[in-house]
């Protein structure tokens, strides 16, 4: 196991000199990518605190225009309907609570099936020799180039058919077993593992499985939480799926009850106060949650130098 | 509710896409196909259950529960289930809906789909049923009730409110030009030189020096305040809120007939003259371009205090009244060629899908909601103006109550001087050759007499 | 065996739409009636659609734009944070666009960048150099689509990058280190070379998702004015579901299709992403 860590300069005492200025002039370039990052962040937070209909009276104002908790207030569901209306926000309830914990269920539970299932497809895919291995690999593949318009209409009367509509598990079905992203995004991972170790396990006498889970699995464990968190992330973002099949009030999730902040008649602008909490708020629990694995990440990053 | 703009052409099209699958699945066929039950009458009289209804506007469900508690309270055995999706995703459920077999029973109806549904057999027609319980047709104002007649004559929808078009104006720019209020309310315009309303809107019109439109040194490059704002858009086949209230006074008409028109009528000098004066009023600078009006709604703009006048929709009454340090007022159209006024008279009714599970509790449920005493209730809340007379001058009072004098869109009702969205098949088809032959015009790119062979590849939709 | 469950997902999830799409590509379908057996003469009427090809001129022109600076912006944020910090912080606010959906990420670009009263046009103005229509002009509209994508997606390629770059062994750069090799020299001789499986992916990632922009272009310019925004995904949606001719758009997606699987292979051997020089 290495352990140098990362800080440690790479490049030795005689050009230190020069790798400082680099340095300098790397972090400036860093600095200006977050600047552009957050900048516009900053604006989605100034306009979540404003009143909605204030907003043209100051249009390139940094601050807050008619500063206001309203927003948030509404989005929590902690608003009484003439109070959202007078504030221009739309006079919908939001069980905020309930709708963050189908959230939750749904992301968890497509991020659990679709890496467990998409890590054994991508092993199979990168490690193991079958016939046929790269045609049903680019046919997999081949699925990523199918625009979404075409997927979403069949899945939604299968998934009725089923009799899961309005349920979570209708919800999660037809991404639980694997997005065609996971399973490349794994197989590129496991393709970099080192064979020698799957080797001394053979001659062990370690079958298939027991190399996976022994072998594969752990040491493919930094891809695979980058990987979870890339699905959860996207799986809480998800709003069309889950309003079509979900949009009752007891599975109704997040994003699909704060799309009431949108504009909800033609030719009106949307609650811009209200949308941009609602941002805000639905996008706090992920951030939260990456900020928590991503120290994971880096505590793992030792695997590759497992050797 | 308005017609189509862009932006709402997408939620449309979304929903016309599910319909498209309606045929692919075997289950949407055998809810549609065998959803012509012909024009038999509902027996309502032992109806009760539930009824499930879905509307858009989330400004009008607190007044339709409690137009919901009302008929639940007048009939103890139903009760209706309201549910509300944006506009957007209205449309995509509704026909999901249709071919799942989960859409509503009842629920809120557009002109801009209600062609396309009846054609798929996706709607109960209703006339039988009304005629059995003695429901009478033509309690609404004047022509609403005629839109929901489908191209076989029988009734799909039960009018529920309608809208007009006015002059919202920008009161302390208009005060600051020396323009009274008064001055508005009597504007006329012709399309070859704009008439004395196109001398007001350049009046109202500032650079950034100050000097206005009317005035020798305009700089049309660096205008700060618009005359006349541009809603969203060129208006494309439409032009609801952009220029149908000026083709409207010149004797032009959209279709050959209408309801049910089968000829398009964007070849007449009247329509591409009208066009012609639009794109002078951009280039002169009195107006935005288009490249100015693709972003931020145009209501937020005015709000912006970026145009002295635009003109608008009454759906927007409410929303153009709430900006805050912007006192805004209403003026009619200008009344031109023909001497009168014009505005497009536009309309949604409530309809019955032929899925439904519990048509004698979706009928009476209708029934209810085209009736004065649900129209009064909707009228109150002060949102729309609904169909039944009475609802309409409910909603005038409670308008009035909050501030705002509505006369300027009732005039045109009251006088007559309405025309109705015209409708046809192929109403989205018609939005995507339009859109952009409009566009064009309105940029300068294509003369305005380039729309004859737009109005060709239109009229070409209904002789295929 | 491994692959059973996520073969099953594949098969009733995606290959089944997808060949029924390819199905309907061979029909002429409206909105009414039953798809009628028309043979290839949806792709025979395709060369001679001017939409089409202005829909792949516009798409081409934003892909390029977007997986340039895409890529290259996500390798170098990839390697800055790997050199410089381990700051999770820094990590996550790169991340930050990510988690927003593409539809506020576009309205908030759309409110910053208005002609009339956008902030950047306002600053532009008080610059002193003209307002400029960036949604709607004929040179602005497709980069300023390809910047608020690359804007939302910068962060997340340079993570899915930086996970590449976590994979090779510090050994490598010391053993260079030791050699003498500079951090410049390391990163083209060592870091781009063993970064080729993950590379590869992101760039078959990036640029079939750059064909299939939609989002973007669908809350903000609905393909106006005129045709300059009229993206190709953009294109089929309202062919499909607007102008009803369902069997065209599914004909014009296998296109998509065919022209997407060619770059991808094409990608796939050029980088040789099969395999890994480490392996």
């Amino acid at each position: 196991m290495s352990t140098v860590s990362l800080q440690q300069p790479l490049v030795r005492a005689p050009r230190r000199r020069r790798v400082r200025w680099g340095r300098g002039l790397a972090w400036a370039v860093m600095i200006l990518f977050l600047v552009l990052t957050l900048f516009p962040f900053l604006w989605i937070i100034r306009t979540a605190l404003s009143t909605t209909r204030s907003l043209p009276s100051a249009p390139s104002d940094l601050l807050p225009v008619d500063f206001t908790w309203g927003a948030f207030a509404r989005v929590l569901g902690l608003s009484s309907r003439a109070q959202a209306i007078a504030q221009g926000g739309s006079g919908a309830s939001v069980n905020f609570w309930l709708y963050l914990r189908n959230s939750a269920v749904y992301a968890t539970g497509v991020t659990i099936g679709q890496v467990f299932f998409s890590s054994m497809a991508a092993y199979a895919f990168a490690r193991l020799r079958w016939r046929g291995r790269n045609l049903v690999f680019a046919i997999f593949l081949g699925a990523l180039l199918v625009p979404p318009i075409f997927t979403q209409l069949p899945n939604f009367i299968l998934i009725k058919n089923m009799g899961l509509l309005n349920t979570l598990p209708g919800m999660i079905l037809p991404t639980f077993f694997m997005t065609p992203f996971a399973v490349f995004f794994m197989r590129q991972f496991m393709l970099g593992i080192n064979h020698e170790i799957e080797e001394s396990a053979a001659l062990d006498g370690a079958g298939p499985w027991r190399t996976f889970f022994r072998i594969i699995l752990p040491l493919s464990s930094a891809p695979a939480t980058t990987l979870a968190i890339l699905i959860f992330i996207t799986t809480w973002n998800d709003y069309f799926w889950p309003l079509l099949v979900g949009n009752t009030g007891s599975t109704r999730v997040l994003t699909v009850a704060l799309g009431v902040f949108e504009s909800q008649t033609p030719s009106g602008s949307p609650d811009w106060a209200g949308l941009m909490a609602a941002t805000l708020v639905a996008a706090a629990p992920v951030l939260i949650l990456f900020i928590a694995f991503a120290r994971k990440i880096i505590d793992s990053i030792g695997y590759s130098g497992g050797k | 509710m308005p017609t189509l703009s862009r932006r709402e052409l997408l939620g449309l099209a979304s929903a016309s896409a599910l319909a498209v699958t309606l045929a692919a699945c075997g289950n949407g066929s055998s809810t549609g196909s065998s959803g012509a039950t012909g024009d038999a009458a509902i027996d309502t009289s032992k109806a009760s259950g539930e009824v499930t209804y879905w509307l858009w506007d989330n400004n009008q469900q607190p007044a339709y529960q409690k137009v919901a508690d009302n008929f639940h309270a007048a009939n103890p055995g139903i009760t209706v289930k309201i549910t509300q999706y944006g506009w957007n995703d209205y449309w995509t459920n509704i026909t999901n809906g249709f071919v799942a077999g989960t859409a509503p029973d009842v629920f809120t109806n557009h002109l801009s789909m209600y062609p396309q549904f009846v054609s798929q057999n996706q709607l109960v027609p209703l006339d039988a049923t009304l005629a059995k319980d003695g429901v009478k047709t033509d309690v609404f104002q004047k022509g609403l009730a005629d839109l929901w007649v489908g191209p076989d004559g029988h009734r799909y929808g039960l009018p529920k409110d309608f809208d007009t078009i006015s002059i919202f104006y920008n009161k302390a720019l208009v005060s600051a030009a020396g323009v009274k209020d008064a001055d508005l309310q009597s504007l006329t315009w012709n399309p070859t030189d704009g008439g004395t309303y196109e001398k007001m809107i350049a009046h109202l019109t500032i650079d950034v020096n100050g000097v206005r439109g009317d005035q020798p040194g305009f700089d049309k490059s660096k205008v700060k305040v618009y005359g006349l704002g541009l809603d969203g858009g060129s208006g494309g086949a439409y032009g609801q809120t952009q220029w149908s209230m000026y083709t409207g006074t010149t004797g032009w008409t959209f279709t050959d007939k209408n309801p049910w028109g089968t000829h398009y009528n964007y070849d007449k000098p009247e329509f591409q003259n009208t066009m012609a004066w639009m794109r002078s009023l951009i280039a002169k600078g009195y107006m935005p371009s288009l490249q100015a009006v693709t972003g931020t709604a145009s209501a937020d703009l005015f709000g912006a205090g970026k145009y002295a006048m635009i003109t608008n929709g009454s759906w927007m009454i409410k929303q153009m009244f709430s900006y805050k340090g912007v006192q805004t007022g209403l003026a009619p159209t200008p009344t031109g060629p023909s001497g009168k006024r014009s505005s497009m008279f536009n309309g949604l009714a409530d309809s019955i899908w032929v899925g439904s599970k519990n048509k004698p509790a979706a009928a009476k449920w209708v029934e209810y909601l085209g009736s004065a005493a649900a129209q009064d209730v909707i009228g109150q809340a002060g949102v729309v103006f609904p169909a039944i007379p009475s609802g309409t001058q409910a909603a005038q009072a409670a308008f009035k109550a909050a501030g705002v004098d509505v006369t300027s869109f009732l005039m045109q009702v009251n006088d007559g001087t309405t025309f109705l969205f015209p409708i046809t098949e192929h109403a989205t088809q018609i939005g995507n050759i339009m859109q952009p032959a409009v566009d064009a015009v309105f940029t300068g790119q294509s003369p305005a007499n380039s729309l004859t062979s737009a109005n060709q590849q239109v009229n070409a939709l209904f002789t295929s | 065996m491994f692959i059973a469950p996520a073969a099953l997902g594949f098969v009733v999830f995606f290959l089944y739409p997808a060949l029924r799409g390819f199905y309907f590509s061979l029909t002429q379908y409206n909105l009414l009636g039953t798809p009628q057996w028309i043979g290839f003469a949806n792709f025979a009427e395709i060369p001679h659609d001017p939409l089409f090809w202005n829909s792949l001129k516009v798409t081409v022109e934003y892909v390029v734009l977007n997986i340039g600076f895409q890529t290259v912006i996500a390798v170098l944020l990839a390697v800055l944070m790997q050199r410089l910090t381990t700051s999770t912080l820094v990590r996550g606010a790169l991340l930050l666009p990510w988690l927003i959906s593409n539809v506020i990420a576009a309205l908030t670009w759309f409110w910053l960048l208005d002609y009339q009263i956008g902030l950047v046009n306002q600053f532009l103005s008080w610059l002193g150099v003209d307002r400029i229509a960036f949604f709607a002009d004929n040179f602005w509209a497709i980069p300023t689509i390809a910047m608020v994508n690359i804007w939302r997606n910068m962060g997340y390629t340079a993570l899915l990058v930086f996970a590449g770059l976590q994979t090779i062994p510090r050994y490598v750069y010391e053993a260079a280190a030791i050699d003498g090799c500079s951090e410049w020299r390391a990163f083209w001789r060592i870091t781009l070379p063993l970064l080729r499986p993950v590379l590869a992916m992101v760039l078959v990632l990036t640029v079939t998702g750059s064909f299939q922009v939609f989002d973007t272009v669908a809350v903000t310019t609905k393909g106006g004015p005129v045709n300059i925004t009229r993206v190709i995904q953009f294109y089929i949606y309202q062919k499909a579901f607007a102008d009803g001719q369902f069997g065209y758009a599914s004909a014009l997606s296998v296109v998509l299709f065919v022209i997407l699987a060619v770059l991808a292979a094409l990608q796939l051997r050029l980088l040789r992403a099969g395999e890994s020089d480490l392996a």
